[in-house]
């Protein structure tokens, strides 16, 4: 079972993350990421909020994932919640965009039923939850999925846009690592739809909606 | 102290609004100041820490109320390890709801949690205001944690939480603002749009608006130029 979650949790998933810098590429333009400390401090924000948020979802739909009939029905409230949590045009779309870059993947990684009763185009979180319970993990799993993947992606990007030491970049994120577990942990106990994590940074919002307006960026988001 | 306040606003002979219940208990008095506006008083200092008010609104279809205070809330900590104060607000509308209280200061040491939590019928209309400084002139930082939810026929349509202040996970150098301002508006549609640490999103026949800074005054001032789509209800006849 662990396999499958370094699985999820893995770069290498063709499930199209890499295409999204989490916010990093507008951060270093304004000036907000430039050495590993900036770069720490702008991780440590985005897994607190966002990063908090979709490890909620994704723990809340891997329980769903494990329901019975009324299952496409939990899975689309918990995607509304998703919408409600994600009010920013260009995050909406680079969850769902990511979320259905997952759903390809996994669908024929792990074939199940259960990916027929995710609504269509579902947020990342939302369907990282199903990719998580397909093969056996549970919500905790999945949430860790969730956070650790919500400083990762970003890390990658800035290592490649700032041109930074890889081991450095490495240093940073292994620093977080019991951040990731301790938001994971807290994000995975068991609510009521309507009380799951709702964290959010109006600064990633903006980032989000300045970058969807520039000509020349690298990344999707 | 716990204070409870309750206004059901209902729809009355000729258009007009009645207020069939007006009551309050605690830190918090209710008077009415206009044809659909009434104003919250507060009755003592604070909140302080460990206070806990609950506002119940309830909007009738075609009903209108305007619901203002008439001071800046100064949250002040509790004497020793201050537990947070706690305000919710729960609206039930079907009708017309302005809800533009003064703004909160937060002074250093105490951490106030507000939420809104408002359920909207197909057709009401809701506008919402937040304003937050988070300590007085020269003092440190307080904590605010502020939630909103909204949900239109049981679908959600908003659900943030903001932390802000020392303490807060995200609240970190060099984007730590002092001063934080938002407006939610349910009614008319309004699109996407940025300005300097300001941002509009659009919602389901709405949007949200947010503005944040080191002063509250000059962050309104950017907010304000987001906010064009919001109408006022007249808060005096």
């Amino acid at each position: 079972m662990t396999a499958a979650l370094l699985t999820l949790a893995d770069s290498r998933l063709p499930a199209g993350g890499h295409t999204h810098s989490g916010g990093v590429e507008q951060a270093i333009a304004a000036g907000l990421v430039l050495d590993p400390r900036s770069l720490e401090v702008f991780l440590r924000r985005r897994l607190t909020t966002s990063g908090r948020t979709a490890a909620g979802l994704a723990a809340a739909a891997c329980r769903a994932a494990g329901r019975g009939g009324d299952r496409p029905a939990v899975l689309a409230a918990l995607d509304a919640e998703a919408d409600a949590r994600t009010p920013a045009p260009a995050l909406r779309q680079a969850s769902r965009q990511q979320g259905r870059g997952l759903v390809r993947v996994g669908r024929r990684a792990w074939p199940s039923a259960v990916w027929d009763d995710l609504p269509a185009h579902p947020h990342h979180p939302v369907a990282l939850g199903v990719a998580a319970a397909v093969p056996g993990l549970g919500p905790t799993e999945a949430a860790q999925a969730a956070a650790y993947l919500s400083i990762t992606g970003p890390a990658t990007a800035a290592q490649r846009l700032l041109a930074m030491d890889p081991i450095t970049v490495a240093t940073v994120t292994a620093r977080l690592g019991s951040e990731v577990d301790d938001v994971a942990r807290a994000a995975a106990d068991p609510a009521p739809a309507d009380a799951l994590p709702a964290d959010t940074d109006p600064l990633l919002d903006l980032l989000a909606e300045l970058h969807a307006d520039r000509g020349d960026r690298y990344f999707a988001s | 102290m716990r204070t409870l306040v309750e206004v059901v606003a209902r729809a009355g002979p000729g258009g007009r609004t009645v207020l069939p219940v007006v009551r309050a208990s605690g830190q918090l008095a209710v008077r009415r100041t206009g044809p659909t506006t009434v104003h919250l008083v507060a009755t003592a200092f604070g909140p302080l820490g460990g206070d806990d008010a609950e506002i119940r609104l309830v909007v009738e279809a075609g009903a209108r109320l305007a619901v203002r205070t008439v001071a800046a809330a100064v949250v002040l900590p509790a004497r020793g390890e201050s537990p947070p104060s706690e305000q919710r607000v729960r609206a039930e509308v079907a009708g017309r709801l302005d809800l533009r209280p003064e703004p909160t200061v937060v002074t250093a040491g105490a951490h106030h949690r507000a939420l809104l939590h408002a359920l909207l019928d197909e057709d009401a209309e809701l506008t919402a205001t937040e304003q937050v400084q988070l300590g007085r002139t020269g003092e440190q930082p307080g904590r605010w944690t502020g939630t909103t939810r909204v949900e239109r026929s049981g679908v959600p349509v908003l659900h943030t939480t903001v932390g802000l202040g020392p303490g807060a996970a995200a609240w970190l150098p060099p984007v730590a603002p002092r001063a934080y301002a938002s407006t939610v508006h349910l009614g008319a549609a309004a699109d996407r749009a940025t300005a300097e640490d300001a941002v509009r999103l659009p919602l389901e026949r709405g949007w949200v608006a947010t503005a944040w800074g080191d002063r509250l005054t000059p962050t309104l001032a950017r907010l304000a130029p987001l906010e064009g789509g919001a109408p006022l209800e007249e808060a005096l006849p």
